[in-house]
């Protein structure tokens, strides 16, 4: 209980009085002097006049050398204190025999107050030291609080963590951050830190644990470095590493519960720079996402409506001649293509977005199918459809209004590259995997390897580009299928010729039907 | 027609108003348009229209909040909806409206829905107990459906799913408003039985139930009896 003083050889800057062991020899010297004096004192006094209690005047440097010098200074002063009396005022004077038993209890009481006084002052000073170094301690922790309370930046609150604790405990120090699934060195004192292996597998023990490892805890101790967990209510954030080139533990117990709360103060400061992270991550995806929004209203409206009314008005037109009846059918057909890709853009730009709501019911696969071709008979005019779909299939779960446009596309795609006058096969079937519907037409299929690049956005297939599509067509596709659980494939038919494009419902999504 | 109908077109865009006005002048229409719902309101104590062309997006009101209102005062409403918009097409059709075009519309297909509208506004139910559709006979009367001159058994829901869009012909009935009038309250999300009772008529009624000719699904909204036009 009695050394509590904290050693802390970089606090030299502070103001230490030396008030412990390192003042026992000036603090002889005082007290001899004192001594010295208080007999010139009495000697004098003693030779005016005839004056019993000399003696008492020796408390004084006693006192003096006790509380202020300690135990041992004051022993010896007063044992000094004694002789002194002894020899020079105690009868016979000038030896150092005691004749009057009394004057034993002189030298005996002078012993005691030294003791006494001594052990009094050593106590409060005792008690000044810890209160100094707790104050020392708090002004440490105040002073590196304040630093990281301005810091908003991790790269900033990493730099100041180590060179301040590299300061504070005369150590190297090294803050190491999880990025991914490594642990990466985020700022370190001196600069340019580097661990090898044994270090880095301490670091990701103290991460995975959140305890300590290292030099100086119960694992991995041949490690060089002690790692410490940084973070808050069980998290951990970070791993703060200490280091000393002498083979010492990095950190003396004495300095732990200093190191502790720094370590707590940076984690806090840590945590909080985190969050203003995730908070700003959030806040930059919330604006995209209003801005993309706006922009989604904003097209849909403004590109929508000049199109509505020019399809309008085409419609509306009656050729006069047969030339501007090839005109008019080349506008017609120009502004729907145009208003396709509007469409395709849009629905595109909402599944990026994932704001594709969903309003799942179970739908027949049948009526599906039988919607798509009504909503398609302008451009499936005259081609042979032929529906292959038996009549009991189990209902799917999924939103109607996206599986329509699902079905559209396919539909349309097959029209699109299966060949003009080509027939298209549209064919579902189900068991207990799920259930599966086929668009198939008669084109010359889809080259080989590109089975799965055909569904990219803007992808076409090479040779193709020609017949007017947007390449976002199965993009989209596959986007609603996605969103909906089902898979979409595609392949070439096995018998004859053609692509056979498939979505998968799986049997998570089917609903048979029960009775009403 | 002894009297010209009035038909009010409601939208913020002038070019759409315009093109609207154009259409449905060849048709012999009267025509008055709104831009907003202020002027809505004013041309329906004024004029007095039988049938109203609302687009929801107005600038100083929801339109959907125009559809009872509008239904209150006797008119007509078929809801102008862009293709997406499911959710406002029931919500508006839940209102009261009578059916709904999505834009970009065929001309023909809003003349389509205009005249059906007005068909059933200018006739009572029992105006046309029976329909014919094909080869297909609904006796609304007689509570009997014949296929080419033969009696065809439904169960009692099919027959009731089937008289409910009859008395709608050409128009769109809603899947909660079916489950309503046919299964009763507390079915609103039963879609399924919808599903079963359309896949039973279609097999009963349909010469080849994977192209329907009678019944027509509208993916999200709902049923429509296929028109005679």
């Amino acid at each position: 209980m009695n050394d509590l003083s904290p050693d802390f050889p970089a606090m030299a800057g502070t103001d230490r009085r030396p008030i412990s062991g390192a003042g026992a020899l000036p603090g002889h010297a005082v007290s001899l002097a004192l001594t010295a004096l208080v007999t010139l004192l009495g000697k004098v006094l003693f030779e005016r006049g005839n004056i019993a209690n000399v003696g008492l005047l020796y408390l004084l440097p006693v006192m003096v050398a006790a509380t202020r010098y300690g135990l041992r200074t004051g022993v010896v002063t007063s044992l000094v204190s004694s002789l002194a009396y002894n020899f020079f005022f105690i009868p016979p004077t000038h030896t150092l025999t005691i004749e009057d038993p009394q004057n034993i209890i002189t030298v005996l009481v002078l012993l005691g107050v030294a003791i006494a006084g001594s052990q009094l002052a050593s106590r409060l000073r005792d008690q000044a030291l810890l209160a100094q170094a707790s104050s020392t301690q708090n002004s440490l922790l105040a002073n590196f609080a304040r630093q990281l309370t301005g810091i908003s930046a991790l790269d900033e609150l990493a730099e100041v963590l180590c060179t301040e604790t590299a300061r504070l405990l005369d150590c190297d120090t090294v803050l190491l951050l999880p990025s991914g699934t490594d642990l990466v060195v985020r700022a370190s004192s001196p600069p340019g830190c580097r661990l090898d292996m044994l270090d880095v597998t301490a670091a990701r023990w103290a991460l995975d644990h959140a305890e300590p490892a290292g030099r100086g805890s119960d694992v991995l101790t041949e490690c060089e470095w002690l790692f410490r967990p940084l973070g808050t209510g069980g998290k951990v954030l970070a791993i703060f590493g200490m280091a000393r080139s002498d083979a010492r533990p990095p950190v003396t117990p004495d300095q732990m519960p200093l190191l502790i709360s720094l370590l707590d103060q940076a984690g806090l400061a840590l945590e909080r720079i985190t969050l203003e992270q995730d908070m700003a991550a959030l806040e930059h995806v919330r604006e995209r996402d209003r801005l993309r929004h706006a922009l989604l209203s904003s097209v849909s409206h403004d590109l929508r409506t000049p199109l509505t009314t020019v399809l309008g008005t085409l419609g509306d037109m009656r050729a006069l001649s047969v030339e501007q009846e090839q005109q008019l059918a080349t506008a017609r057909n120009e502004a729907e293509r145009l208003h396709r890709f509007v469409d395709n853009l849009l629905d595109m730009v909402r599944i990026e977005a994932g704001a594709l709501h969903q309003g799942i019911e179970p739908v027949d696969l049948s009526e599906a199918v039988a919607s798509a071709i009504h909503d398609l008979r302008g451009i499936l005019d005259g081609r042979t459809v032929d529906i292959a779909i038996p009549p009991d299939l189990p209902l799917v779960m999924v939103d109607p209004q996206l599986f329509h446009h699902c079905l559209i596309n396919l539909i349309e795609n097959a029209a699109k590259y299966g060949g003009s006058a080509a027939a298209i096969t549209i064919a579902a079937d189900s068991d207990v995997t799920g259930a599966r519907l086929s668009i198939m037409d008669e084109g010359p299929g889809i080259p080989a390897g590109e089975e799965v690049r055909i569904f990219e956005t803007f992808a076409r297939i090479e040779g193709s580009d020609r017949k007017g599509g947007t390449g976002l067509g199965l993009a989209i596709v596959k986007g609603f299928a996605e969103a909906m659980g089902i898979m979409v494939s595609a392949v070439n038919r096995p018998e004859g010729t053609g692509a056979c494009f498939t979505l998968n419902v799986p049997a998570s999504r089917l609903r048979e039907l029960s009775a009403q | 027609m002894s009297r010209q109908i009035t038909i009010l077109v409601v939208d913020d865009e002038p070019a759409i108003r315009r093109l609207l006005h154009n259409s449905l002048a060849r048709a012999h229409y009267r025509i008055i348009e709104a831009g907003s719902a202020r002027e809505t309101m004013t041309a329906l104590q004024i004029d007095k229209p039988e049938l109203v062309l609302l687009d929801l997006g107005l600038p100083d009101r929801d339109g959907l909040e125009l559809v009872p209102v509008l239904k209150g005062a006797g008119a007509s409403v078929i809801v102008v909806s862009a293709r997406d918009a499911t959710d406002q097409k029931v919500a508006a059709l839940d209102l009261g409206a009578d059916d709904y075009v999505s834009k970009p519309f065929d001309t023909e297909e809003v003349l389509a829905r205009i005249r059906t509208a007005l068909r059933h506004k200018l006739a009572n139910e029992t105006d046309t107990p029976r329909l014919m559709r094909g080869d297909v006979e609904i006796d609304l009367i007689a509570r009997q459906v014949r296929k080419a001159g033969t009696d065809v058994h439904l169960t009692p829901k099919e027959y009731a799913f089937l008289a409910e869009l009859a008395k709608c012909a050409g128009r769109v009935v809603t899947h909660a408003a079916l489950l309503r009038s046919v299964w009763g309250p507390g079915h609103d999300g039963d879609v399924e039985y919808l599903r079963v009772a359309a896949r039973g008529i279609r097999r009963k009624l349909e010469n080849d139930p994977s192209r329907p000719t009678l019944i027509r699904n509208e993916p999200g909204v709902g049923y429509r009896l296929i028109g005679n036009s």
